[in-house]
């Protein structure tokens, strides 16, 4: 960072001694008026027509740069990681903190140095983030151009560090000559929302705390910027979900949505004739009835719970009340509702190419990334129905997966032993629907 | 008779629904130019009111513009209407010599 002020040149390099210095400003000083104020020292700048620029006088430049120092030191003084963004996109100056950051996880979350384009570093992102980084991307153009003062949004991305959520706030600044912006960002992933000391402060406050605790682990609702996420909370109920639990039969209408916190909904497909096939499966990373988004009000599968735990609902009117007004909600259910999509084909296919046992493998790994722990019951009947096979079918690609010492199965109790072997037993559609962010936490 | 009374009202000084318009140069947040802007927005309060526009044109960001206008040192204030226009230069602590170029009077606050 330059210490001289943008725009302002301080004259020839030989003219070191402020006394010759001024002498040489003098001559560009030209009638009374201009020059009576010069020699009372009541002048700031004098402008030179030969360079079409600004020469500052020694007081002023001693005050312009004592300034400049102000703004560094009360810029580091600030918790937040900071960053001023120029017109073009580049990063002319950062705090400490930010500095920090980028020194402790190079690359993530938008850390970027000075000199560096912000914008061409939103373009860089891997997949996971780029939904994120093109709505900062777009909101920092739009401070640019001057079209909006200040944005606000919030970022979510996995790092060495793990999982990581922050919220990007853009505000544009007089800079030289053209809007500049100055982009803070704070880390939320620890963040109790709602939750937090002194964050509440109405009767209902320990009520909805305590469904702000329960809703914390679903990275949907982690993805929302706090305000809309608040608006939703409100209208959330916390709910404990059993094993065996249908919230919804195939064809009815869908009167709550869920956020599974630790607990684990399976959606399976009835054919005539035949036993119920599990064709998706659903945990903290996402909603029961994301339907509705698409304006459809009935399910289309049966949503049975298959993992007990803990999840917030809301009523569907509510819930659609708040998607048409939250953009962000709108943007992270469309993002679920693709990865979803991708784990349905993907388990269409898989479930016609690959055997019962590197199913059952991919199908306890999956399940496992979305529990709380590694030990969890399921029947083999309920089993068959996940894999669209016999119980005898389960009953041989369980005692095998045993056999490798990669899963223990009592009495309907299974236990991952190895989870490593189990992802090299398992057939390589894991690696395809495995969701980022979830492995982090478990 | 009638022209002679219009001709004295012209010259007691503006009729107190004229907008003072004025541009104030000025280098960054330079001493004499924060000095500028304070003793400036002192006098427009006790004697303008509402009644004034004023820009303020910083010279580091824009140069060109002040040396367009024919400005050479900062701060300059630049009575830009009602007409004639007129300039002072400083840090604008002479209040009285604020007041004369911007064509005001000390004892008449609007």
């Amino acid at each position: 960072v330059s210490p001289d002020p943008v725009g302002a040149t301080t004259g020839p390099a030989d003219v070191q001694a402020e006394a010759a210095f001024k002498h040489w400003i003098r001559r560009l000083v030209k009638g009374a008026a201009e020059l009576q104020a010069f020699e009372s020292g009541q002048i700031d700048a004098v402008m030179d027509p030969a360079t079409g620029s600004a020469i500052l006088l020694p007081e002023a430049q001693a005050a312009l740069q004592g300034s400049t120092r102000l703004v560094m030191s009360a810029l580091d003084a600030l918790p937040g990681d900071v960053c001023v963004i120029d017109a073009a996109g580049t990063v002319v100056m950062t705090n400490r903190a930010w500095r920090a950051f980028v020194a402790a996880y190079t690359g993530a979350g938008l850390g970027i140095g000075e000199g560096a384009n912000f914008l061409a570093a939103c373009r860089g992102v891997s997949a996971s983030e780029s939904v994120f980084a093109e709505a900062v991307a777009a909101g920092l153009r739009q401070v640019l151009a001057g079209a909006r003062q200040r944005f606000c949004c919030e970022y979510v991305c996995d790092s060495s560090g793990g999982h990581c959520a922050f919220t990007f706030t853009i505000a544009g600044i007089a800079g030289n000559g053209a809007v500049h912006a100055v982009v803070t960002r704070e880390n939320v992933s620890g963040r109790q929302r709602a939750g937090a000391p002194g964050g509440l402060r109405h009767p209902k406050a320990s009520r909805i705390a305590a469904i702000a605790q329960a809703a914390a682990p679903n990275l949907l609702l982690a993805a929302l910027p706090a305000k809309e996420y608040e608006r939703l909370l409100a209208g959330f109920e916390q709910v404990k979900l059993t094993y065996g639990d249908v919230l919804y039969e195939s064809g009815e209408q869908m009167r709550h949505v869920y956020f599974p916190s630790d607990c684990v909904v399976s959606f399976l497909t009835v054919v005539e004739g035949h036993r119920a096939l599990e064709v998706g499966l659903v945990g903290r990373e996402g909603m029961v009835g994301s339907r509705l988004a698409l304006g459809i009000t009935t399910a289309s599968v049966r949503a049975l719970v298959q993992g007990t735990g803990t999840a917030v609902r809301i009523k569907s009117v509510c819930f659609l009340r708040e998607l048409h007004r939250s953009p962000m909600l709108q943007r992270a259910l469309l993002h679920f509702t693709d990865a979803l999509m991708m784990q349905v084909t993907r388990t269409a296919a898989c479930n016609r190419f690959h055997g019962v046992e590197a199913r059952l493998a991919r199908w306890l790994l999956m399940t496992r990334e979305r529990l709380p722990s590694s030990e969890f019951y399921l029947t083999q009947e309920f089993l068959a129905d996940m894999l669209g096979v016999r119980r005898a079918g389960v009953t041989m690609a369980a005692c095998a997966l045993q056999r490798q010492n990669l899963i223990r199965y009592r009495r309907g109790t299974i236990t991952i032993l190895d989870q490593q072997g189990l992802e090299a037993a398992a057939c390589s559609c894991y690696q395809h629907v495995k969701v980022k962010g979830l492995e982090a936490a478990t | 008779v009638a022209r002679k009374k219009r001709a004295q009202a012209h010259a007691t000084g503006a009729p107190v629904t004229t907008v003072v318009v004025m541009c104030l140069y000025v280098a960054g947040r330079a001493p004499n130019s924060v000095k500028a802007i304070a003793n400036l927005e002192a006098i427009c309060r006790r004697h303008l009111k509402d009644g004034y526009k004023l820009e303020i044109v910083d010279v580091c960001e824009h140069p060109h513009r002040a040396l367009n206008d024919g400005i050479l040192v900062t701060p300059s204030l630049t009575k830009v209407s009602p007409g004639p226009a007129s300039n002072v230069i400083g840090n604008l602590s002479d209040t009285g010599s604020v007041l004369a170029a911007l064509g005001l009077h000390a004892g008449d606050p609007q």
